[in-house]
């Protein structure tokens, strides 16, 4: 059998129909349901009661998935007839290899599903779960082309850089990322996805010298230098900072930097505060200023921040 | 510039939101599983407008409580909601989450006591909430295998649900930690609620905080009286994670708007999501009940004059009804209800752990 939904291959199941809505009193949010939805409805409930797991169920799921993509139940239905019919295949075939094949169609059915459906929750899950569970050779490689092309259609989507996360630590294997992230940095300086995964990189893969964190710390400071009013890569230097571990001579680094872009940049300004108010730096009175500054002026929408914050550092030295 | 909806913008959102609990089009059969949600949106937001819904819709009443079902199945007796009657399959297990928060909300929000006292099984429902937990992370699922009533494969598992399931278990009377106890594993949970905390401040998966996590972590938390569990310093860098979150065009903000293409000077006064991103409806509403958890004063730390503004003037739809995520979008049912929580959030008046105006009794 094909695996392409046919109305004819159902002819002898009985469907069981959408529920008429309830006698009890006038429904809310009533649908009215194309015909279409109400015999692909009416089939899936009937095999679902059955728990039919065949190939028909599988061209159904497909059918109803597209109809309705955030039908849960209709994922669930589709991965345990893909479990089952994997299980029967390298039975009946013999061939080690068979559900290697028939996971990697449903891989490319969903890289086209995905596709078209760039906000679908259930999407990410379910593929997990086929990795995670089913495959017997999975692999990243695998996982690379769909990210990056859902990357390169929506740079800042938060599901596709949180699965290209999962696979990497799924995987044990961070080694294509960092070269990743670059390009959607150099491409936007703005794309906070794109820096929160590089930050990634290093937490899982961490530099082996000194010389090669002082590299990656002077290209952030270009990346600074490029646009100095940007959250994103602020933040990157400073969690590289803490990846490192805090010394003197760190410390001393960013407060230079930061006096370099105090007068335009908010973000350096901020930094600059964090950095004089610790302890380790004691410069309580210009942290101060620092707050003061960017209540006045570099940062005004947020002057009750500043002033929480002065008042901390207050407090913590009274 | 407005600071409160004005009558006539009033009736157009009244006339919107019952719209959308009338007929809908087969265009929108696609939310057939998530039907209650649209209840849920509909009913808290006419509710936090002042329509006496209790009274309007009491003859759908009957209606919503078919949604709730009982089963018997080889793990015990199991409860809940289901989004819509065509998930209503014998022998199949569909019961879901979050469709059983938004009906037990819109059950309460129609004050239908008596459906939450007398007709709902509380043993089964409180087991279904502890057969969605993960027992090795501790965080939960939103649905159960329909064969085997395991926690479904295929789902995702992230604060969402814990939210939604510590939300659940509050509703149904759990107060203290050993109520929460009884049903779930409350250590496992606050564990993994804690590895999501972001360094930066914030919570999001794997490392990149995100305003909507965000606050479904602090929410749960604070339904579990485990507000504790926040690191002092994490939770300083969450305050100010969220209060950065507001976009501004004044100081230095201002000089965003010639390379940061994800940078509008007219979002000045909303929140946003993420970093680098355009303000949007809804992160008003995630970002400031975030902050009003952390900080009961929240008014004090940010300018909510701005916020209302910004929803006021930019986001409401002026001319079908109903708040957009955006000025660029169509108005919907999900961002006008958060709209409106949000105003209603910075005027006092809104139980932003639940999501229901602060007049809606659950006790």
């Amino acid at each position: 059998m094909p695996f392409t939904f046919n109305i004819n291959d159902y002819d002898n199941v009985e469907p069981l129909p959408l529920p008429l809505e309830d006698p009890s009193g006038p429904a809310l949010c009533s649908i009215m349901y194309s015909d279409e939805y109400k015999e692909a409805l009416g089939l899936l409930r009937r095999l679902l009661l059955l728990n039919e797991l065949s190939v028909r169920a599988f061209n159904l799921s497909t059918h109803v998935i597209e109809l309705a993509p955030a039908f849960y139940t209709a994922w669930n239905y589709r991965y345990r007839v893909v479990e089952h019919l994997v299980a029967e295949e390298s039975k009946l075939v013999g061939d080690p290899s068979a559900p290697a094949v028939w996971l990697n169609r449903e891989l490319d059915w969903l890289d086209e599903f995905t596709l078209s459906n760039p906000k679908n929750y259930q999407i990410w899950s379910y593929r997990q779960a086929l990795i995670a569970n089913l495959h017997p050779q999975p692999a990243l490689a695998r996982e690379l082309p769909i990210t990056q092309l859902m990357v390169d259609d929506d740079s800042k989507n938060y599901h596709v850089w949180a699965h290209r996360k999962w696979a990497c630590a799924h995987f044990a294997d961070w080694s294509h990322e960092r070269r990743f992230a670059l390009t959607y940095i150099q491409r936007d300086p703005y794309n906070n996805s794109a820096w929160a995964h590089r930050l990634a990189t290093w937490s899982h893969d961490p530099w082996d010298s000194e010389d090669a964190f002082t590299a990656e710390f002077e290209w952030t400071k270009e990346l600074i230098a490029r646009v100095p009013q940007n959250v994103s890569s602020w933040q990157y230097l400073r969690g590289l900072c803490a990846l490192h571990k805090w010394d003197q001579k760190l410390l001393q680094r960013c407060t230079q930097l930061c006096e370099q872009y105090n007068d335009e940049s908010s973000y350096a300004l901020e930094f600059y505060g964090y950095l004089c108010s610790r302890d380790d730096v004691n410069r309580g009175q210009d942290a101060v200023a620092a707050y003061e500054k960017l209540a006045e002026t570099m940062d005004p929408i947020r002057s009750g921040l500043w002033r929480h914050k002065i008042e901390l550092l207050r407090s913590k030295h009274n | 510039m407005e600071s409160v909806i004005s009558e006539g913008n009033l009736k157009k959102h009244v006339r919107f939101l019952k719209r959308h609990l009338a007929l809908l089009p087969a265009s929108k059969q696609s939310y057939d599983v998530n039907r209650l949600a649209i209840v849920f949106y509909a009913m808290a937001t006419l509710s936090s407008l002042g329509e006496d819904v209790s009274h309007q819709y009491k003859e759908n009443i009957a209606w919503i409580e078919t949604n709730y079902i009982v089963r018997n199945t080889d793990v015990g007796k199991l409860s809940g909601f289901i989004g819509s009657a065509s998930l209503n399959i014998p022998g199949t297990m569909t019961l879901s989450l979050p469709n059983t928060l938004f009906g037990l909300l819109t059950i309460l929000i129609l004050k239908d006591k008596q459906f939450i006292d007398k007709k709902i099984d509380r043993e089964s429902l409180f087991h279904f909430v502890s057969q969605c937990q993960l027992r090795d992370t501790g965080s939960f699922v939103s649905v159960l295998d329909y064969h085997t009533n395991q926690p479904s494969p295929v789902d995702a598992h992230d604060l969402r649900f814990s939210y939604i399931a510590v939300a659940i278990l509050y509703i149904l009377g759990c107060r203290t930690e050993s109520d929460f106890g009884k049903y779930v594993d409350v250590i496992k949970l606050v564990e993994y609620i804690q590895n999501q905390a972001c360094d930066i401040g914030g919570f999001g998966t794997l490392g990149e905080p995100h305003a909507g996590y965000t606050s479904c972590a602090l929410s749960a938390l604070a339904l579990l009286g485990k507000l504790d569990a926040i690191d002092p310093d994490h939770k300083e860098q969450t305050i100010q994670w969220i209060l950065d979150r507001q976009v501004s065009n004044l100081g230095a903000m201002a000089t965003n708007d010639i390379s940061n293409e994800w940078y509008d000077e007219n979002d000045h006064g909303g929140f946003q999501g993420r970093e680098n991103k355009y303000a949007d409806t809804c992160y008003a509403f995630w970002c400031l009940n975030s902050l009003k958890i952390l900080e009961p004063n929240f008014t004090e730390l940010c300018d909510t004059a701005l916020v209302k503004s910004y929803l006021l003037d930019k986001t409401q739809d002026i001319l079908t009804g109903g708040f957009m995520k955006n000025d660029e979008e169509d108005a919907d049912i999900y961002h006008t209800c958060l709209g409106v929580a949000t105003l209603r959030l910075i005027d006092g008046r809104f139980n932003g752990l639940l999501c229901i105006p602060d007049d809606v009794s659950f006790e």
